[in-house]
């Protein structure tokens, strides 16, 4: 399955055909349990139950989605450790269009720019735009928030935050992305404690 | 008309046997309406063709506005007996109170929860925070601003098509064609039949509170499913599909417990 | 994708293989087929004209549009110019995605992709892909083609057919433009019939010359076309259009281009002052270009979006290309491209509609090169600009931790 943050149902959509892609399924996480995410390099702590996605040898082991409502109406994705020259998502050399590789000396501008271009070249979004860039502290290093939304090929307009921060040359960051008409916000209050709650081991 | 993708989805979750075949789920506390209550039904999206040589599916003009006609009547027959009120709004400008835009938004919104329910309800695909919770999905708060603007209690969405085989297409069936695409179609792969979906959303509360799916293979030696060009027909699929709306368990087993 | 839909007449193969090149079309054998207010009257087209009205009905009512008032009149304006009998019965829709496409469909109307106006260097290379595409209808080539293959009776036809579409299973799915674009060359073309295409481009470039344009604008698009596609396939080190070897097995571009370009001569009038109307054009659609730049940029199709920032830099070099230029570079990454990216950036700037964010990057990397006090300066010009940008606050740390760690 192509794993984008949050977005893995669009290039579903996009595919035509659902069903086949989704990968092996979900788990279910506990509340109030500590989680080792994606590589196990972050820890967050889940304030309710959450849907984990079971890893397929398609993902990329540094990222990781976790939904409440299913894919196509919400998601959190976790990137835990993300390292110089790797991408957020599994794509052949070969396509058109493909999402930037993370550097280790990239700004937060340009994280935000590599999420952009996630959305649009492997999300299928025609319409995004940046709501706002600003610092902000993530697992006690300095970091930023990125606020953002988009518009889809089946017209639904969603609505994302990603906060992070490049610690030690790798890339740290959560990032929720939901249909802008009530699933983005319902599952903020989760969202910010998890991402209050994240620590890097 | 995002409709015919997610029947496409819908099909390959229920087997395809010449059996008729519904299933449903509902919120947990969820009550089928009844007495006085106002239903809006949204863009019935209904489709009749004839499965021509090579599988693909023709529409037919005439047969479709048939099979609508009938169905629509049969729903209103049957929502009038348990003391609904219906309309049925065809276009997006046709529901009053709002702006086609807001019911547009509507539409999306539903369109991709019904995409949520057909994956993790019936797709295999289930996510386990919605174990034993019944449906557990809604529209949120715009969909009750929607109720109060228009003065609905409900809204309907319902998809239906139907297909019926040309004699010279019966040889070819083995191959198990499915090719689906603007004006042809044949998701069933078979000789024919029908398919239909609808949800129901409870605009006092946002939720989608019913959904149920309902197959049948019209043309399969043995069984005989009503032929929705026909009032009998229509009425038959209205009543497998909308006639025997179960309540969801919380209001079951309290009214076992009582 | 639908570059490839666009040629998805040449790239025909799977099905045509065998059959050689048909010869050219001249234009003055070709006449339309229907005239204004052209209604079906039999069952199959009846059936389709109905499932394409709701189709149309979704359309036009997707959020997906351009609705810029404007814009859209002049689009209708200029398939009245070049929709030959039915003109006034065509619709058209500005879609907004950035591919380069186009389509129509049976019933008279036509999706036009935002990608394409942002290739088109003047109204008459616009007006070559309407008419184009207004043929199809005139010619009724969707639905001559469907009953030819009912006749036929062929099942591998058919499963071709149902190859050509994305997943076999799309259904009418008319939330997502890209799709809906494709279902309308297989509805169309059926992937296979240079015939109908050949039979397009000959009416397109009578249609066209009617209307007082050059000709051999269309060939020019084709040009461009290919030329993009090369790019973007040699960028990424592959074949163009792999899957399709349009390219390396078949000559049918080359000959198409051929045949356009004898046809065009054919209607040439010798001595005549042909108006591509590119003011014209340009000042149409001179509100929404920076968007189409940005649509196109941020798709990280570093071969295409040079391509196109290139032939569009023929007409003169700006701010606006030269910024565009620097992301292309950025996204695409690596220390070399970063430089190159950085050098850029600092040309953008020294024009006067350098836009904002030009700054913001030239800053960035000023900073990023270790030189804080220009980056600065830089930075602060950019918040001089806009002040309100959602980026704004995270600029200002940069400004004020310049010199340090970011």
């Amino acid at each position: 399955m192509k794993r984008v943050p949050a977005f893995a149902a669009l290039a579903l959509l996009l595919a035509g055909c659902a069903g086949q892609e989704l990968g092996p399924g979900y788990a279910l996480v506990r509340q109030g349990r500590t989680v080792a995410v994606a590589n196990g390099s972050m820890l967050v702590t889940a304030p309710h139950e959450w849907n984990r996605s079971q890893r397929s040898i398609l993902d990329i082991r540094w990222v990781e989605d976790w939904t409440l409502n299913g894919p196509y109406l919400d998601g959190i994705s976790f990137v835990a450790g993300l390292p110089d020259g790797k991408t957020i998502v599994r794509q052949s050399k070969r396509d058109d269009r493909q999402v930037p590789r993370f550097r280790a000396t990239m700004t937060a501008p340009e994280i935000a720019s590599l999420l952009e271009t996630a959305y649009r070249a492997r999300g299928g979004s025609v319409e995004y735009r940046t709501l706002a860039l600003a610092p902000r502290a993530f697992a006690g290093a300095p970091g930023f928030q990125l606020d953002f939304e988009h518009l889809d090929g089946d017209e639904l307009w969603r609505k994302g935050r990603a906060v992070g921060a490049v610690v030690g040359g790798r890339l740290y960051m959560v990032v929720l992305d939901g249909a802008r008409s009530h699933y983005f916000a319902a599952a903020m209050p989760d969202f910010e404690a998890m991402v209050e709650s994240a620590r890097i081991r | 008309m995002a409709g015919r993708r997610i029947a496409a989805l819908l099909l390959s979750s229920l087997v395809l046997s010449g059996c008729v075949s519904t299933r449903q789920v509902a919120d947990l506390q969820f009550s089928p309406p009844q007495g006085d209550y106002r239903l809006l039904v949204l863009r019935p999206d209904v489709e009749v063709g004839s499965v021509g040589v090579g599988g693909v599916t023709q529409p037919r003009a005439d047969w479709t506005d048939q099979a609508r006609a009938n169905l629509v009547a049969a729903l209103r027959a049957q929502q009038a007996g348990r003391g609904g009120t219906m309309l049925v709004a065809e276009r997006r400008s046709g529901v009053p109170g709002v702006s086609a835009d807001e019911v547009a938004d509507v539409e999306r919104l539903q369109n991709a929860v019904t995409i949520s329910v057909a994956l993790h309800r019936y797709l295999g695909y289930p996510l386990p925070t919605k174990r034993h919770r019944g449906l557990d999905y809604t529209l949120g708060d715009e969909a009750v601003q929607f109720g109060r603007k228009t003065g609905f209690d409900y809204a309907l969405f319902l998809h239906a098509e139907d297909s019926f085989a040309d004699n010279k297409r019966v040889a070819l069936q083995v191959l198990g064609i499915a090719g689906c695409f603007v004006g042809f179609c044949a998701p069933n792969g078979g000789g024919g039949g029908q398919l239909a979906y609808a949800s129901l959303v409870d605009l006092r509360t946002g939720k989608m509170v019913w959904f149920n799916v309902l197959t049948a293979g019209s043309q399969v030696a043995g069984t005989k499913m009503g032929d929705i060009r026909s009032p009998d027909g229509a009425t038959q699929m209205v009543e497998r599909l909308m006639g025997r709306m179960k309540p969801g368990k919380a209001v079951r087993a309290a009214e076992r417990s009582r | 994708m639908s570059r490839r839909a666009l040629l998805g007449g040449l790239g025909a193969a799977a099905v045509g293989a065998g059959t050689s090149a048909p010869a050219r079309i001249p234009p003055s054998s070709l006449h339309p087929l229907i005239g204004r207010g052209y209604r079906p009257t039999e069952t199959d087209e009846i059936g389709l004209w109905q499932q394409l009205g709701r189709v149309e009905e979704e359309v036009a009512g997707s959020n997906l549009l351009i609705r810029d008032p404007g814009l859209n009149a002049y689009l209708k304006e200029l398939i009245g110019k070049v929709g030959g009998p039915a003109a006034r019965d065509m619709r058209i829709y500005l879609v907004h995605v950035a591919d380069f496409n186009a389509a129509m469909f049976p019933t008279g109307f036509a999706i036009v992709f935002s990608g394409l106006l942002l290739r088109m260097r003047d109204e008459a290379q616009l007006a070559g892909v309407i008419a184009h595409e207004s043929s199809h209808f005139l010619l009724r080539h969707q639905i001559r083609q469907w009953r030819d293959l009912k006749r036929k009776s062929d099942i591998f036809s058919v499963l071709a057919m149902a190859a050509g579409v994305a997943g076999g299973a799309a259904g009418i799915y008319t939330g997502n433009m890209t799709q809906l674009a494709q279902l309308a060359t297989v509805l169309s073309l059926f992937r296979y019939s240079r015939q109908l295409e050949a039979e397009a481009d000959a009416l397109g470039l009578k249609l066209i010359a009617e209307a007082g344009y050059s000709p051999m604008a269309m060939s020019d698009t084709w040009l461009q076309l290919i030329g993009e596609i090369e790019a973007s396939a040699a960028q990424r080190r592959k074949r163009p259009d792999r899957g399709y070897s349009i390219f390396a097995t078949h000559p049918a571009p080359a000959d198409r281009m051929i045949d356009l370009k004898l046809s065009a001569a054919e209607l040439t009038v010798p001595g005549k002052r042909y108006d591509s109307g590119r003011e014209r054009y340009l000042r149409e659609i001179a509100a929404i270009r920076p968007m189409l730049l940005d649509d196109q940029v941020r798709l990280n199709d570093p071969g295409a979006s040079l391509y196109v920032i290139d032939a569009l830099a023929r007409d003169g070099w700006n701010g606006l290309l030269r910024y565009y230029e620097g992301e292309v570079l950025r996204l695409q990454g690596g220390p070399l491209r970063t430089d190159r990216a950085a050098l850029s950036y600092a040309a953008a700037v020294a024009y006067p509609d350098a836009p904002a964010d030009a700054w913001r990057w030239h800053g960035t990397m000023e900073l990023k090169a270790g030189r804080p006090a220009a980056g600065r300066a830089a930075l602060q010009r950019y918040l001089a600009m806009t002040p309100a940008a959602p980026e704004a606050p995270f600029v200002r740390q940069m400004i004020a931790t310049a010199g340090g760690e970011m």
